[in-house]
């Protein structure tokens, strides 16, 4: 038995599905950060599987894709991390349930 | 064959790692599996003949990004209100609803027919780097969003600085600002 290009979807979409229920579950802001994270290599993975099952011209595209889908996340990584400090400062605390200045 | 051997091996690796992300109480240790998590997708890439994403993942995911959460969170030491509990009520509804989701998403994969294709490109330096680069007219125009990127990268820099920056518009630059005004008041008498 090969390996199957369905084997590398679900891999990525298990990824995914542990990535979001960290990002939506999880009380700990850090954690709702690495769950986003976790969720952007899923996706990341899903392309270049996706990629490899295209013939030569069409498969350009879906390994070019991941990489400005990484600097995207490097930029979210940096503004997210400086907002959890602004807000660390001003609460004391990392549970995302005190963050309610709006009652929401 | 030895292809599906290593795969298995890093699939696992990645889903213990992210299962640990899941579970562990301290935000360091949720931070280092997240590395493992993310070193073992770097080799998938490598198996799968993107080598070249693979060492990107490995530079700018597990050596920056991670390295970045890793360090802010030692610096604000978040391990000391560890009363917080780790999930709350609603967080049950929250797993049903994304297992849910998993499975319908996995029902239709399942049901799509996938085959690698023999003719499609290694995605090594040479290939990834005529591609982005290609400025001709015909092109595929990625430099372009190359370009954008470095926009957004420096502006998410400008802000990032902005906001953790300490007391910004308040007691320091008032009182610089207010004393500039008395002495250019003073200047005029």
């Amino acid at each position: 038995m090969e390996l199957q290009p369905i084997f590398i979807q679900m891999l990525a979409l298990l990824l995914f599905a542990i990535g979001l229920a960290t990002a939506l579950a999880r009380r700990n802001v850090f954690f709702v950060l690495m769950g986003i994270e976790l969720a952007l290599n899923a996706v990341n993975l899903s392309f270049v599987g996706f990629a490899k099952t295209l013939p030569a011209a069409e498969s350009v595209a879906g390994q070019i894709v991941p990489l400005f889908s990484i600097a995207v996340a490097a930029a979210e990584a940096c503004v997210g991390l400086a907002l959890v400090i602004l807000i660390f400062r001003n609460r004391e605390s990392v549970d995302s349930d005190n963050y309610s200045n709006m009652k929401g | 064959m030895l292809a599906l051997i290593y795969f298995i091996i890093l699939a696992v690796i990645a889903v213990g790692a992210a299962c640990c992300v899941f579970l562990s109480k301290h935000p360091l240790y949720g931070g280092l599996s997240l590395v493992l998590t993310m070193l073992s997708l770097a080799g998938i890439y490598g198996l799968l003949g993107s080598p070249f994403i693979g060492v990107v993942q490995i530079m700018v995911y597990a050596g920056a990004i991670m390295m970045l959460l890793v360090f802010v969170i030692s610096v604000l030491n978040a391990a000391k209100d560890n009363r917080t509990p780790m999930f709350d009520g609603t967080s049950i509804f929250v797993l049903i609803g994304v297992l849910g989701l998993a499975g319908l998403i996995g029902f239709a994969l399942v049901l799509t027919p996938l085959g690698f294709d023999a003719t499609t490109l290694r995605g090594s330096v040479e290939m990834t780097s005529s591609n982005l680069f290609d400025t001709a007219q015909t092109g595929p125009g990625y430099f372009v969003l190359f370009e954008v990127l470095g926009l957004l990268l420096l502006s998410s820099m400008g802000a990032a600085v902005l906001m953790a920056k300490k007391r910004l518009g308040s007691d320091a630059s008032v009182e610089a600002a207010s004393e500039e005004a008395i002495a250019e008041e003073k200047e005029e008498k």
